[in-house]
This record gives structure tokens, sequence and C-alpha cells, in this order.
């Protein structure tokens, strides 16, 4: 009786564990769905085509659009790019190929894995000092720097992953017909896993590109259109934090708009990276 | 036709054919042989060695620019409560404690600008620390449902895509969020209806009035319930660690043996006993996971910038505004006033460094060795 009393208890408990699983995940649904539902609902309704179009007007009842901080943006990842791509893409190779280097390999690893993990303002502040304070005033390549600082990691991380992947029969057999180990690496063994690493340096854009923080104190954002970075640049993501926080209601309403653009962005390069990793990149 | 098919007599004929790669012939004929081998392993080298420059200059630029601030306060750095950027008059007062009055104006003695980062160090322990209360139980609950049920409904790749992109989402857009949906939420429904609840629980004052101390005398104030505080500042962390915590917490119970669940199903055990099971199996693993949350929540800067209310001071009650090491950078660093008051703020930033390398190196190495590690370089 007592045996049998505690044995539905057990089960009762396991059932009621069961259900707050099953209610902590609807509420990670849930607040993805209150969040981006939010963000689309309202950026929606501000967007207009001349958010894409116009520059601001400086007047804070017709603020104008912000064509000036998409095209910082782009420029400003694309400098980053520049930099972080091929150099995240060499320690990658680095750490998947040269491996049996083990006093630097594994401090390299290490250290790579833990750059990954520093506060991006922190960064910001490395570039103020590096190429803000020489310079003498804010500037677009003290913004790139940073960004490339925080891409070099998370593209070194994932293509000494997927490097990886590729087995080493591919490796045996190109050395096997004489290739050199240069060759068998850039001829054989990177193209066989390129869609994958093509994934990771989409990740490590999507992660830039919405980043705030470095940019404040290096790029400083401006409300000119411009292409030289010498200059304060402007970006999306410090415009939508200038716009949110100060007191006009129609600039916050751009600040929605920025912030949809961003997040549609975002979720496109994520769909195409799971697009692309669902997809084998290795033939077996 | 294939061109090596053609008779071979023109080929003598022609002219040497230019050097597809003349700089490596020319390197050659001054006795230099440097293969692509050669080449590619300095690249590759290189690029490996500009990552260990890259950490450690990280740390000797910001130890070299907070060292006058080190120097001037040394550990009441750590240990002071006032932040005051500028200079500061006050009365002078004379031995008997009086307003001593010269050429009948009040004398003015200068104090000079002062700084002690203990507000922002508690501001952002407890703001982290109350985010990870809020999001540990849901996201291991979650990795559970994620790793155990939602494979047999078929549904584990959509939530762990939709889970992903939430942590995709850009800090500046859950900020948003935060100012213009949670800041007005929580001000209108919540801290209202919670002060009319509280305030009858006796001992529970402290969360509504705080403490003032003017000379000697300690005037009590009510906190005027903005919205804007510590507690939207922990929500919109802990709604921003979630889906690490969730990703790597998945990894890292994706990883315990199927032996050691279908043994404990074999004794017959409930669904409950054997996940926890699971979760005693993979605890330091899912520490791990936590601490990676942790240092994202310490280093976060911009939705908490926005909703944390930004004022350094201490104040126990979560309905206070407060303010972060990284909210404080946010907020002054570009318009620091001073030389000191910017070497001051770049040691807040050295202890934020040191603290989230902390955090991250303590997780990596209790992750390692699991899938988890993947997710967890994201």
């Amino acid at each position: 009786m007592f045996r049998s009393f505690h044995n539905s208890l057990t089960r009762a408990q396991s059932k009621l564990m069961f259900g707050i699983c099953a209610l902590f995940t609807v509420i990670i649904l849930g607040l993805l769905g209150l969040v981006a539902g939010y963000l689309v609902s309202i950026g929606v309704g501000s967007l207009s085509w001349s958010f894409f179009t116009e520059l601001p007007t400086g007047r804070p009842e017709s603020p104008g659009g912000m064509r000036h901080a998409i095209e910082g943006t782009v420029i400003l990842i694309a400098l980053a790019s520049f930099v972080g791509i091929p150099l995240g893409l060499l320690v990658g190779i680095y750490l998947a190929e040269y491996s049996k280097e083990w006093w630097l390999a594994g401090p390299v690893r290490f250290i790579a894995d833990v750059l990954a993990g520093v506060p991006s303002i922190v960064v910001g502040i490395l570039g103020y000092e590096l190429l803000v304070v020489p310079l003498g005033r804010y500037n677009g390549w003290a913004g790139a720097m940073a960004l490339a600082f925080i891409m070099v990691p998370i593209v070194a991380r994932t293509t000494e992953e997927m490097l990886r992947l590729v087995p080493n029969t591919y490796r045996e057999a190109s050395l096997a017909l004489g290739a050199t180990k240069a060759r068998t690496i850039l001829r054989v063994v990177v193209p066989a896993a390129t869609g994958s690493i093509v994934t990771g340096v989409m990740l490590a854009v999507a992660r830039v590109a919405g980043e705030t923080a470095p940019l404040l104190f290096t790029a400083l954002g401006s409300r000119l259109l411009t292409r030289n970075p010498n200059q304060p640049f402007p970006s999306l993501t410090v415009q939508v934090f200038t716009y949110a926080t100060g007191p006009y209601p129609e600039q916050k309403r751009l600040a929605w708009a920025g912030i949809l653009v961003l997040i549609s962005l975002i979720f496109v390069l994520n769909l195409a990276i799971r697009y692309m990793a669902r997809r084998p990149g290795i033939a077996s | 036709m294939n061109q090596s098919m053609l008779p071979s007599v023109t080929l003598t004929t022609a002219t040497p054919a230019r050097p597809r790669r003349p700089w490596r012939s020319i390197l050659r004929q001054r006795g230099w042989h440097i293969g692509a081998d050669t080449l590619l392993a300095l690249l590759v080298r290189g690029s490996a060695a500009v990552v260990i420059i890259m950490l450690v200059g990280l740390l000797w630029v910001l130890a070299a620019a907070a060292l006058p601030s080190i120097r001037t306060f040394g550990w009441s750095f750590i240990t002071g409560t006032d932040w005051r950027p500028n200079e500061l008059q006050v009365p002078r007062k004379g031995p008997d404690g009086k307003i001593v009055i010269e050429d009948g104006e009040v004398a003015m003695d200068t104090l000079p600008p002062r700084f002690g980062a203990l507000p922002v160090i508690y501001g952002t322990t407890v703001s982290s620390l109350l985010a990870l209360a809020f999001a540990v139980p849901i996201s291991l609950g979650a990795g559970l449902f994620l790793v155990r049920v939602a494979p047999k409904l078929r549904i584990a790749g959509a939530i762990s895509f939709l889970v992903e992109f939430l942590a995709a989402i850009p800090s500046i857009a859950y900020g948003l969020w935060g100012l213009f949906v949670l800041v007005p939420f929580l001000q209108g429904h919540v801290e209202s209806s919670l002060q009319g609840m509280l305030l009858k629980v006796p001992g529970l004052h402290w969360l509504f009035y705080s403490t003032i101390h003017i000379g000697n005398s300690a005037i009590e104030r009510a906190i005027p319930m903005t919205g804007r505080d510590m507690l939207c500042g922990s929500l919109i962390l802990a709604i921003m660690i979630l889906p690490i915590i969730t990703a790597v917490g998945r990894d890292v119970l994706a990883a315990v043996p199927r032996v050691q669940i279908e043994g404990t199903l074999a004794l017959g055990a409930t669904w409950w006993q054997s996940s926890r099971e699971m979760l005693r199996f993979s605890r330091s693993g899912l520490f791990g996971a936590v601490m990676l949350g942790l240092a994202r929540a310490a280093g976060e800067t911009m939705a908490v910038t926005m909703v944390i209310g930004n004022s350094n001071q201490i104040i126990p009650s979560v309905f206070a505004p407060a303010q972060t090491m990284s909210s404080l950078l946010a907020n002054e660093f570009a318009e620091a006033s001073s030389p000191i008051h910017r070497s001051a703020l770049i040691e807040v930033a050295l202890i934020l460094l040191v603290m989230s390398l902390a955090f991250n190196v303590t997780a990596r190495y209790l992750v390692v060795g699991t899938e988890a590690r993947t997710a967890a370089a994201h």
C-alpha cells in the first residue's frame, strides 16, 4: 500500500517535471515570438522607401532616412572582412593542418577561444587607444579594425572545425601522388570544406553586423554620408542607439525601422547558413 | 584535337615561354629556394602568432592606459563608492565644525576628482547573478526537452534553429525592445502591484525605500518605480543568455552516452528520474554552459545600458536604478572629461576583461571534450 503510493507520487512528480520542461521550452519560443513580433510589427509600420534613399535632415519632426548608416555599415563590414577573414582562415588552417606543433598550436587554440569571449566594448577601447588616439580623431578605420578583431577568433575556430571534418584519406592520397603539403592543403583539403568554411565566415559577418559597443568610441557614428574612413563614420547600429535614446518620437520610429532591416539581414544570413550546413560539404 | 598530339617540331623552334612566376625564378637564380611549402608554413605560423599578439596586446594596451589611475588610486579604486569625474567645491569647515567665512564670503575647498568602482562592480555582479537565476532553470529544462522529447516529435531541428536565431539577434535590438516594451510594462503593470503586495510583508521595507546620509542625518526616500532599474536590466540579460545556455546545455546533454539513459530506464526509472541522472552525469559540462552565460552577461553592454537606469550607486533594492561596468563605459568613455577620468574608465575595462576571461577559461575547461565546444566558440 505504502509502496504503490510512493510509486504514484514518483510518477506524478515525473509528469510534473516533464510538463515544466515543456513549459520552459514554450517560454523561450514565446519570448522569441514576443521580441521578434514587436520588432517586426512596429518596424514594418515605420519602414518606407525614403528610409533607404534619404539622408538625415537634422530636423527632429521629419528626420529623413538612414542611407548614410546603411552604406556606412556595409563599408565597415567590408573593411573588417578584408582583414579579419583572411587572418582567421590562415589561423584556422594552422590549427587544423599544423597541429603537430603543439607548442604553438595549443596556446593559439586556447587564446582563440578566449578571444571569442572578450566583451566587445573592451575591444572598442583597444581600437580607441591604438587608432583613435594616434590619429587625433574618431575614425572609420578604428571601427573596422575593432570589428575585424571580433571576426578573427570566430572564423579561425569554425575553419579549424570544418577542416578537421575532411577525411585524412584525402590528405594521404594527395601526398601519395607527390603533391607538396601546401598544394595538398590549398588544392585538396580547403576546397573539400569550402561550403562549411563559408558558413563560418557568414556567421562572423552576421555577428559583427549587429555590433554596437565596439563602434561607440572608434567610428563614433555620423549624420553625414561619408566614404572617407579617416572621418567619424556612420553605422546602422550606432545610429539606432542614438535615435532610440534620444527624445524625438519620429527618430524612434526610424530606430525601429533600422533594427528591422538589421534583423532581417541577420535572419537571411542564418537561413543561408542553415541551408549550407545541411548540404554535405564533403563527398564521401 | 589535343595540343600534345601535335608534332613537337614547332615546340623546339618556339621562343621559351615566359615563366609563370617570374619572381620565383629570379629568387632561384640568386640561390634562394623558397617553395610554396615554406611560404604557406611561414604565413600560417605568422597568423597564429598574430592571435597571441592580439591577446597580449589587448592586456598590455589596457594595462598601460590604466596605469595612471592604478598609481593614483591603488586599492581604493576597487573599494571606493564615489564616482566623481569633476572637481567638487565644498564649503570649508573650521576646527569647530562651522563654515569658515572669509571677507564676507563662504570659503570654498576644491576636492579633486575621485573614482571608486565598487558601485559598478556591484552592478555587474548582481545583474549577472540575477540573470542567471532567471535563465538557468528555464534553459536547462528546455535543453532536456530538446534532447529527450523534441526529436521524437520531429521538431528538434525547428526549435534549435529558433533558439540559435534568438542568440543571433543583436544586443541593440534587445535594448530597443527592452526600452520601449519591457520598461513601460514593468513600470505600469508589474512594479506598482508588486509594491502593493510586498509592502504589507514585514521586513521588505528596504525594497522600496533607500536611505541617504547627509552629514549626520539620514533621510529615507521612496524609490520611484520607473521601470529602468536593476530588475529590468537582469530580465533583459536573462533573455539574452537563455539561448547560449540552452544551446550549449543541449549539446552537453546530447553527449550523455545512450547506455547511461537506457540503464536507468531498464531499472524502472521514471522520465524525471532518468533525466536527473543525465543532469548529474553531465554536471561539469552544464556548469561550463552556465559560466559561458555568466561571461556573456557580464560583458553585455548595449541592452543593459538602455534599461538599467545608469546611476552609480549601491542600493540593495532591485527596483533602484544601477550601473554596470560596461554601461558605465558606454555612457562616459566618449565624453571623458580629463585624462585621469579616461584612465579610470580603462581600469574598469581592465577589471571587466579579467573577470570575463576568468569565466570563459573556466567554462571552456569544463565543456572540453563534448560536442558543445563548437557551440561554445560562437
